[in-house]
């Protein structure tokens, strides 16, 4: 049997959570693994929110927020893109994979590419197996 | 506060849901969860019925909290938040599991399908268990409006909202009224005199008591939110400049287009061939009664050529959906202007698609306009004649109809180039806080269903800033927006949405670094007490700040940590 990864989404309200729905209305067919969480903006997302999805088993998170320069609140999206990079530094050291987690830009209008980013990444974390750090890293917060 | 007791109801949207996921599973594994009393399914429902259940049981087992699993939240949230709040529960006390646009639509295996509507149904029962009450708070709302561009649709706006009597600011940035269209002679199909139709409107407008209008003036700023915005706007005054600042509670933009540049295009030759000329340089001419060469003489060929600019993946891949009815115009102009002059007409598709545009096609056929029809892809080639030809140019076409490649003569050729976003338009959606599409135009709140408002709460858009359109559908547009402002002006309030951050000030450390994060200026830093605190009525609930707290002293309402913490717990248990 094939490996089926959890993944959670965060996605911003106007731009990429509408453009997950519009792969609904236009019945664009992509893989079941990722359930999406919404959030008002990109800027929103905390990086404990990432965090707290991998230790409660996550094998995956995806980030999606409006293209640079499209943000509904105007830059909120630059502060996710600055907020990532660092994020990512502090999951490579906890011996996460860089293809875990991922910030992609999805707009309202794209409803295909949230198709082809669930189904890209999807296949990604299969291809690692499951996250082999969510016990290691609940002991870890448990601990501190 | 109570024990959460969580009515669950699962909608099958017809067959929309229930033919992939099975909503009798969702339905018995919500029911085992922490709080839930009731779980249900229903065919429809956001229906009255389906509405009516969730009420009854309210009553009859005390829910304090619902969850429905049905489309998405953009789209029924509204309509289950009034069900609460009919029912006698704070609306927020709602939350909805996306069901529909984000599983059953988009997932074909039925087990599957159904373990992620149980997932995200289990997150929304969570979540909602964490919700607090939140009380919705009214303003009033500023009768005044302030409206950008002074050109047909601005001043069409401006005239309704002041005649109903709201004050209404016209910021221009030109030094007279009437935009576009006063650069025009007459207007397709019925041949008006475009300069009578503005001397009507820009006469009552300056009379109107209720209308002020700031003639080489610019909007600086707008703060504040619906009902209540601040516009900063800087007029220039002998030689310098001057700023005030009004109250308004609606701003229209109505802001226009500018022409493509015919210069983008070198295969007709304008700029390098002297008579090859726009169809607003044509304008001015027939507006001066004087069409003629470059020469000074009578042209006695005139060509015109549609869609420059437009319709083509070098330039613009939209229709500016005027020309074709303009062009016409000009064939008729041209030759009431020069009888016996001839007139060819070459095109790619002729767009008659409005009210009398078909007739005025038949009509423009009648005044023996010679129509030819060329494919997007190959153009038309211009050349200067020899010194044997009658004419100034030669036009070799590759007419689409006969099949046949044709020359014919032209002593002046019009192009006719299309609109497009003002180059500033960037700055504007800044300003104001909207959104531009890829070819720059506004964004409307719905391209059907609400096609006068934006995303932004109190602003609305008209005219050619919003897409190509003709002076009917431009005007119809801003009165269309000044009919959705006076019904605010009627009902005298605003509801503020409860949603917003607040700053714990037990936590906050007065670092400030929230104040310059927050794009709306909504967070102020009390220099008394050293911290910061959150001005409701600008916060937009963006989030922003939240995130970057370091002390976690900010709240996103209806959107906390543990809110969300719960829901990642339901998608993943």
């Amino acid at each position: 049997m094939t490996f089926e990864p959890k993944i959670v989404g965060f996605l911003c309200n106007w731009c990429s959570y509408t453009g997950a729905d519009l792969a609904g209305t236009s019945r664009i067919h992509y893989a079941p693994n990722v359930s999406v969480i919404r959030v008002m903006c990109s800027a929103r997302i905390d990086p404990t929110f990432v965090l707290k999805a991998l230790k409660d088993g996550a094998d995956g998170v995806l980030i999606c927020g409006c293209h640079p320069g499209d943000c509904h609140y105007t830059e909120g999206n630059y502060k996710i893109m600055r907020r990532f990079p660092l994020l990512k530094k502090l999951l490579a050291d906890y011996g996460i994979e860089n293809d875990r987690v991922r910030l992609e830009w999805v707009s309202a209008s794209e409803g295909q590419r949230f198709a082809d980013v669930v189904n890209d990444m999807t296949e990604r974390v299969r291809a690692l197996g499951p996250s082999p750090v969510k016990t290691d890293l609940a002991t870890d917060m448990a601990e501190r | 506060m109570n024990e959460p007791k969580i009515g669950v109801y699962v909608c099958n949207c017809g067959t929309n849901i229930a033919k992939v996921v099975d909503c009798d599973a969702v339905i018995e594994a919500a029911a085992s969860l922490p709080g839930v009393e009731v779980a249900r399914p229903y065919k429809y429902m956001c229906s009255n019925p389906g509405q009516e259940m969730i009420a009854a049981d309210i009553e009859e087992h005390g829910l304090n909290r619902v969850v429905v699993a049905a489309c998405s939240p953009r789209m029924h949230e509204p309509t289950f938040r009034k069900a609460l709040q009919k029912a006698g529960v704070n609306p927020y006390f709602l939350e909805m599991a996306n069901i529909r646009e984000q599983c059953s639509w988009v997932h074909d295996e039925p087990v599957a399908a159904t373990g992620k509507a149980k997932a995200l149904t289990r997150a929304a029962v969570l979540r909602v268990a964490k919700h607090e009450p939140l009380e919705r708070r009214s303003v009033d709302m500023c009768p005044n409006t302030l409206v950008m561009g002074g050109g047909i649709s601005g001043m069409s706006g401006a005239l309704d909202l002041a005649d109903a009597g709201g004050k209404v600011y016209i910021v221009e940035r030109d030094d007279h009224l009437g935009g576009n269209v006063a650069r025009v002679d007459l207007t397709a199909p019925y041949l008006d005199s475009a300069r009578d139709m503005l001397t009507e409107r820009i006469t009552r407008v300056v009379e109107h008591p209720n209308i002020e209008v700031l003639l080489e003036s610019e909007v600086e700023a707008v703060e504040g939110f619906v009902g209540n915005f601040q516009a900063r706007i800087r007029s220039k005054v002998d030689g310098g400049v001057s700023d005030q600042t009004v109250d308004v509670g609606s701003v229209i933009v109505a802001t226009g287009y500018q022409e493509f540049d015919a210069a983008r295009v070198t295969h007709f030759g304008y700029g390098k061939l002297p008579n090859v000329i726009t169809s607003f340089e044509l304008e001015r001419m027939l507006r001066e009664g004087r069409l003629v060469t470059k020469e000074g003489g009578a042209p006695q060929y005139v060509a015109i050529v549609h869609c420059v600019g437009s319709r083509t993946l070098e330039f613009h891949t939209y229709c500016s959906r005027v020309c074709c009815m303009t062009a016409l115009k000009y064939a008729h102009e041209v030759k009431a202007a020069i009888p016996g002059c001839y007139v060819s007409d070459i095109y790619i598709d002729m767009h008659a698609f409005g009210k009398g545009h078909e007739d005025f096609y038949r009509r423009s056929a009648e005044v023996k306009t010679l129509f030819l029809m060329y494919e997007k892809n190959d153009c038309p080639v211009i050349r200067k004649a020899g010194p044997e030809d009658d004419c100034e140019m030669l036009i070799e076409v590759n007419e689409t109809l006969s099949g046949e490649t044709i020359e014919i003569p032209a002593d002046l050729v019009i192009l006719m180039v299309g609109m497009e976003a003002r180059e500033d338009s960037a700055e504007v959606c800044r300003l104001v806080n909207i959104s531009q599409d890829k070819d720059g135009w506004f964004i409307e709140s719905h391209p059907k269903l609400d096609p006068v408002a934006t995303t932004t709460d109190g602003i609305y858009i008209a005219g050619t800033c919003a897409a190509p359109k003709d002076i009917p559908d431009t005007v119809a547009q801003a009165r269309a927006a000044a009919a959705r402002i006076m019904g605010r002006i009627a009902k005298g309030k605003i509801e503020i949405e409860a949603v917003f951050a607040e700053v714990d000030e037990d936590f906050c450390s007065g670092c400030r670094m929230c104040n310059e994060l927050c794009p709306y200026s909504a967070i102020e830093y009390d220099d008394e007490k050293k911290r910061s605190h959150v001005i409701s009525a600008l916060c937009k609930a963006c989030g922003a700040c939240v995130a970057a707290c370091p002390s976690g002293a900010i709240k996103a309402r209806h959107f906390t940590d543990q809110q969300i913490f719960a829901e990642i717990e339901g998608v993943l248990a």
